[in-house]
This record gives structure tokens, C-alpha cells and sequence, in this order.
């Protein structure tokens, strides 16, 4: 679907790989007007943050800061759990600093 | 299971919504995350009402139902 802008046989993968049970065709429907209207949302919360911090770019502090108005991150569950659960390691290595040799942590500019 | 995406069609999903927001290095992947869990959070509130209703399959009204749940917070 171009209106979804992602590939909608992804969501549909990912949707029934979660929900662990058949999913009814039109069904799929509904979930991509779930997905964009989510989208939406997320954007102008995005928005409204970077304003308030009177900022132009999106930081990590921003998204860390939707993610724990979501009730995703808490006390209990920080953000470099959630990363490590539900992202590849190709994505965990640009997210996660981690110390190497020579004392040098990659990647540095996080945060 | 593939949880890979193409980075720059999430990037120009932002840009199309809010033209004006830049966004800092790899946050487009926090973006990714963000939506896998929503999607986690929606697949499971659907099962749920799917399993109530002891329906086998899950169908169109258990997701509107579940994603006014979902969409609220």
C-alpha cells in the first residue's frame, strides 16, 4: 500500500507472527488504519516535544521520553532491555555503546 | 522471524507526516521499535478479545475494539 508507506506484507508478517493465531483477511484492513492513524499520532507527539524542549531535531531524550509516557518504559524495564528484546543485532550495535578495546566505546556519539 | 526494515522508507514516513523535524543519527530505528511494540501491544489485546469472544480466528471487529484500547494511551 503507498498510503501506509511501509510494506503492508510486512506489517501483516509481523501482526500475525505476534498475534499467534489466523487472522481474517479484512482484518488486515483494520490494522493498517490502526498503523497509520499511529503514525500520526506518533509524529505530532515527536512534534511536541522537540518544540517544548524549543529544539528542531529529534533526540534520544525525546523518544525515550514517548516511550515511557506509553507506559513501555518504566523503572523496571529500561530502554536497553526493550532494544535488546525486540531489535536485530545489527540495529542493537548502533544503539547500545558498548566499551571495545583501547578503551573506546562505539558508538560515541549517542545520546 | 525478519525484524529488519528499510530504514530510509521509515525516514521518509516521518518527513512526509512533519516536513519540518529532523531527526539525530539511528533515532529512525527507535522509531522501528516503537512500532514493533505497538504492534506487540495490538496483536496481544486482539488475541485476547478474540479468545474471549471463543472465536478461532481473529476478525475485523476484534482489532477496532482492541485498537481503541491501544491507540488511546
Amino acid at each position: 500500500k503507498c498510503q501506509l508507506g511501509l510494506s503492508s506484507s510486512w506489517v501483516k508478517k509481523m501482526f500475525s507472527h505476534y498475534a499467534r493465531m489466523p487472522v481474517a483477511k479484512d482484518a488486515f484492513q483494520a490494522v493498517e488504519r490502526c498503523v497509520s492513524m499511529y503514525f500520526k499520532r506518533l509524529c505530532d507527539d515527536l512534534e511536541a516535544y522537540t518544540d517544548h524542549a524549543r529544539r528542531k531535531t529529534v533526540l534520544l531524550a525525546d523518544m525515550e521520553l514517548l516511550m515511557r509516557r506509553q507506559g513501555l518504559v518504566t523503572d523496571k524495564i529500561p530502554l536497553n532491555v526493550l532494544i535488546e528484546h525486540h531489535l536485530p543485532l545489527e540495529y542493537r550495535k548502533l544503539l547500545i555503546p558498548v566499551a571495545t578495546s583501547g578503551n573506546k566505546v562505539v558508538p560515541h556519539n549517542i545520546r | 522471524m525478519k525484524r529488519t526494515v528499510s530504514r530510509n522508507k521509515l525516514k521518509g514516513l516521518v518527513r512526509r507526516h512533519k516536513p519540518q523535524l529532523g531527526m539525530a543519527a539511528n533515532m529512525d530505528l527507535l522509531v522501528h521499535l516503537n512500532f514493533l511494540l505497538f504492534l506487540h501491544r495490538l496483536a496481544e489485546e486482539t488475541r485476547t478479545k478474540a479468545i474471549a469472544d471463543k472465536s478461532k480466528t481473529i476478525k475485523y471487529e476484534h482489532v477496532l475494539t482492541s485498537a481503541k484500547v491501544i491507540l488511546r494511551n
